[in-house]
């Protein structure tokens, strides 16, 4: 317990750390003058651009890719639990490529990015809706009927974006959908972040609480009944945390791949499956991940680096590394 | 047909089937039908049966899965399960592992408290395996993980238990080690259901017998009347022997299938 | 001498017959040759800027037979299709959805002399075209001299070198006069003109090696983002970290307008926003951000945002010029209106030379 508090602190501390980070050069003292006198009444020392770039620019920004990091990484890990299966992502049930759908359907006829995150929302919903009904709805399925639904689903999301990206307008439309489906940070706002969070923190907070429920179905669907559950209702519940969790990164940043997938894993090699510390563990290990690599986007060069090949670059080889030790300690056995 | 009547409504019974029928869906074979049978308090039935019979089937009848399509069971309290142990994907803790047979008594959104993790280690030191506490599952033997999955039925403080074939993936030391279990919660107090596909685990440790055959009938008695070489020989289509030997003053009950 | 008539007169005939059947030989850009019986009837342009380059040199678009429908899109927005409303009927079916991939089928059909294709990308977008044995001339994008290079070869094609000569020459004089005057511009006195090639759900920038940042130069400005990718996505901060002293938007997102970036309150302490130095890139025969004929008009108008005392040309007057040049046309001033953007660049700082004469 200690061990976390002493954790989450220095979570804490990496967030101060990237907000005074960036192109635009802010003195560290003065980052923290201006984080100081949104709490309390301060005379500035600074400039009004720099309490711009702060609180404007990157404040939403670091918080986004934090919020958006834990909630994607406790979603990995409950959906990996639920599914009964270390290799599913919150990708794979369709629900981001359903989100990511929506979204490029706003782009091509609204100019507008609340439309967008509203589609985005509706798209990610019909997702999980065409899961739940290729899964025999409320009588539900086995979690590889749940698995193989998703990836019907996802294909056929992803085949209806690429028909959009086909016929979209090359100057107008395309280069936005496809700036939108790498997947970034960049244009989080405050604004975004309002319609983001709240249906961010709930699910993070609801998937906290459901930290038992998720290691009980881990078991397996069988055995979590005859322990006296009501596996159905837990595991849409689940389901539908998850696809929250989707829409609203996707409706945020795009389609931020991986963070679901490797964050847990990450976790799992320091805490094992145990349900108590995974959940809150990928949480805070998911907004390290998340800031760091976005931080890196964002300061690295004058050009904003894709999301998806920095996580790539930087996660596999600590990941290969990470996987190559446990492997060895298996053997050693 | 040998079938035993019992008074139902007896009191002290775990579990009291009256004419359960039971088929899936609308067209299925039946699986079980006019099925009547009860179980006193602190005793070992063993189902025998050849595969695809409906042991399973029964099991889920008796804990409350399925639904009998006719007929009524009624039962003495809530009967705890225990899975035939198999390959987990995941790696839990075992007093984890414990504590998650008192999942239904756990609020939907919260975890188990400091009582739910007293009863699960007070469950493992019935088994004697209180020791195992901290280990991972995954990382138990066979007979172990068995014994674990007795210690989870065990936390939700049934009248009975009921296991599915628990001796069949475990070597011949860990067959002691659990059927020696299942007696001692038997002495203590406990009925258990078990199924198996050993005759003679059956003669060790059971005090009734249920044979299921193909085609929805089935036989109940004690294990003597019940376990005989002309019915074995019909169940499994299989000539065998029965043997009776004496071994330092116990005497020894076991069935050597001939194979061909 | 009766016979010596003769020869000179069999010579003449003979030299007339090679000079007519005499095959246009065509290198385009790629180094692939390709031969034409005489100058191209029919021509089918994939590439979009390639339509209304075709119409410049030819003061018309009767002999094209296809073009990309984003092109249509263009002439539509722009000029050229008030002056040649029937290149609004032109095929634009020739692509499928709306890239670059031909639509062979479609292809055939219009039985076009020659096809324009590009060849920066990828020789699937080719190999197709080439399997129907039509010729192909692949295009370059992007230099000011690919530019040059291309006005050269439609020339060819279309029997109008002379023509095309006339706007080389054209280009050739303003570039040489610009650079001239330019060059007496000291470097401290030069603006920073950022050009955004994006702006919406990301940022992008017109970097190094592009034409953007060729323009800029040209017309006496410093590109901030010059070490940057040529279309690379910056954040917010970055363009405060640059500071540009002009920001010009670009003419692909139609509906983008100098009042988005006044809107975006994180750009208050930015130079160009705080004094309305915002600037929508015009659209004439062809949108003027990437290379085409009309190029000079543009480098001429960047000129007299960058530096407004010391260029003073009358711009309105050169369009007009230009266009009548090029297109036979005379524009109106509500033409002339409209390819300068007066409405959306309303509000922008020294953009009231470009206004009509108050008379």
């Amino acid at each position: 317990m200690r061990r976390r508090f002493f954790l989450a602190a220095f979570v804490l501390m990496c967030m101060a750390g990237a907000l005074s980070a960036g192109r635009y050069v802010v003195p560290f003292k003065n980052v923290c003058g201006i984080l100081a006198s949104l709490l309390a009444p301060i005379e500035p020392w600074w400039t009004d651009i720099q309490y711009r770039v702060v609180v404007l620019i990157r404040l939403p920004r670091v918080l986004g890719a934090a919020l958006s990091g834990a909630a994607l990484a406790m979603s990995g890990a409950a959906l990996q639990s639920v599914l009964k299966n270390p290799l599913v992502s919150p990708q794979i049930i369709g629900v981001s490529s359903g989100a990511a759908f929506g979204g490029v359907l706003a782009i091509l006829f609204f100019e507008n990015a609340f439309a967008t995150m509203g589609c985005a929302y509706l798209g990610g919903i019909l997702a999980l809706f065409l899961v739940w009904c290729l899964c025999n709805g409320a009588r539900g399925a086995s979690p590889l009927g749940l698995v193989l639904a998703g990836i019907v689903i996802n294909a056929f999301f992803t085949a209806l974006i690429s028909l959009i990206e086909y016929v979209a307008d090359p100057y107008n439309k395309l280069p936005a959908i496809v700036v939108w489906l790498m997947g970034s940070f960049a244009s989080a706002s405050w604004d975004k972040l309002r319609y983001s969070a709240p249906p961010l923190l709930t699910a993070a907070a609801l998937l906290y609480f459901l930290r038992f429920r998720i290691g009980v179905l881990s078991l397996g669907s069988e055995e979590a009944r005859a322990l006296g559950i009501d596996i159905q209702r837990t595991q849409w519940l689940v389901l539908g945390l998850v696809a929250l969790v989707a829409s609203a990164t996707v409706a945020m940043a795009g389609v931020v791949g991986w963070i679901g997938l490797v964050v847990p894993h990450f976790t799992r090699i320091f805490v094992g499956d145990d349900y108590k510390r995974l959940i809150p563990l990928s949480c805070l290990l998911g907004t390290l991940y998340t800031v760091l690599i976005d931080t890196l986007a964002r300061t690295l060069i004058e050009v904003e680096i894709p999301m998806g090949i920095l996580s790539a670059l930087v996660g596999t080889p600590l990941f290969a590394f990470l996987t190559y030790r446990l492997m060895k300690g298996e053997e050693g056995r | 047909m040998n079938e035993e009547k019992e008074k139902t409504g007896e009191k002290s019974a775990t579990f009291c089937a009256d004419k359960v029928g039971f088929r899936y869906g609308l067209r299925g074979e039946w699986l079980l039908r006019g099925f009547s049978c009860s179980l006193p308090k602190g005793e070992i039935m063993a189902v025998l049966g050849p595969n695809g019979c409906g042991k399973t089937t029964l099991l889920k009848l008796l804990l409350g899965i399925l639904k009998p399509v006719e007929g009524s069971i009624r039962r003495g309290g809530h009967l705890g399960y225990v899975p035939q142990v198999s390959a987990s994907a995941f790696d839990h803790r075992v007093l984890d592992m414990v504590v998650m047979g008192r999942a239904a008594s756990v609020g939907f959104f919260s975890i188990p408290e400091a009582e739910d993790y007293r009863r699960a280690e007070n469950a493992l030191a019935r088994l004697g395996i209180r020791d195992l506490a901290e280990r991972g599952y995954a990382r138990l033997s066979g007979g172990q993980r068995q014994l674990v999955l007795i210690a989870r039925a065990l936390v939700s403080k049934p009248c009975g238990l009921v296991l599915d074939e628990p001796t069949s993936a475990l070597d011949f030391k860990n067959q002691d080690l659990i059927l020696s279990a299942l007696r001692q919660l038997a002495d203590e107090g406990l009925s258990v259901v078990m199924t198996t596909h050993a005759p003679h685990h059956a003669l060790h440790v059971a005090s009734r017998v249920l044979v299921m055959e193909n085609g929805a009938r089935h036989f109940c008695g004690p294990p003597e009347e019940i376990v005989t070489t002309e019915q074995l020989r019909r169940l499994y289509d299989l000539e065998l022997k029965t043997l009776r030997f004496e071994h330092r003053g116990r005497f020894l009950n076991s069935v050597v299938p001939i194979f061909s | 001498m009766r016979a010596k008539i003769f020869v000179l007169w069999a010579a003449a005939i003979l030299a007339c017959d090679a000079a007519f059947a005499e095959p246009i030989l065509v290198t385009d850009q790629y180094g692939r040759k390709t031969e034409l019986q005489k100058p191209a009837e029919r021509i089918v342009t994939v590439p979009i800027p390639a339509a209304s380059m075709t119409i410049a040199l030819d003061e018309g678009p009767s002999r094209l037979a296809g073009i990309n429908p984003s092109a249509k899109q263009a002439l539509k927005e722009g000029i050229l299709s008030k002056f040649f409303p029937k290149a609004l009927d032109l095929n634009s079916d020739i692509v499928m959805g709306e890239g670059f991939s031909p639509n062979v089928e479609t292809l055939l059909n219009l039985n076009p002399d020659v096809v324009f294709q590009w060849g920066d990308r990828g020789s699937d977008i080719v190999k197709p075209i080439e399997a129907a044995r039509l010729p192909v001339i692949l295009l370059k994008y992007g230099t000011q001299e690919d530019l040059e290079t291309w006005i050269g070869m439609f020339g060819v094609v279309l029997g109008k070198s002379e023509r095309a000569d006339k706007i080389l020459a054209w280009h050739r004089e303003e570039r040489a006069a610009l650079d001239k005057a330019v060059s007496a511009i000291p470097r401290e006195k030069r603006p920073k003109i950022l050009y955004l090639y994006r702006y919406g759900d990301g940022i992008k920038i017109g970097g190094k090696g592009s034409y953007f940042d060729y323009f800029i130069k040209m017309s006496g400005g410093v590109n901030p983002a010059e070490d940057a990718p040529s279309e690379g996505q910056i954040n917010e901060e970055q363009l405060l970290a640059w500071d540009p002293d002009i920001i010009l938007l670009n003419g692909f997102q139609s509906s983008l307008s100098p009042d988005d970036i006044y809107a975006n309150k994180n750009f208050t302490g930015v130079e160009a926003v705080k004094n309305r130095h915002v600037y929508k890139m015009p659209l004439g025969g062809y949108r003027w951000d990437p290379p085409n004929q009309e190029s000079p008009l543009m480098w001429k108008w960047l000129a007299m945002l960058a530096h407004p005392d010391t260029f003073n040309w009358n711009l309105r007057a050169d369009i007009a010029r230009a266009y009548s040049f090029l297109y036979s046309q005379t524009p109106t001033d509500e033409d002339i209106d409209g390819i300068l953007r007066m409405s959306m660049n309303a509000a922008a700082a020294n953009y009231g030379r470009f206004a009509r004469a108050s008379n």
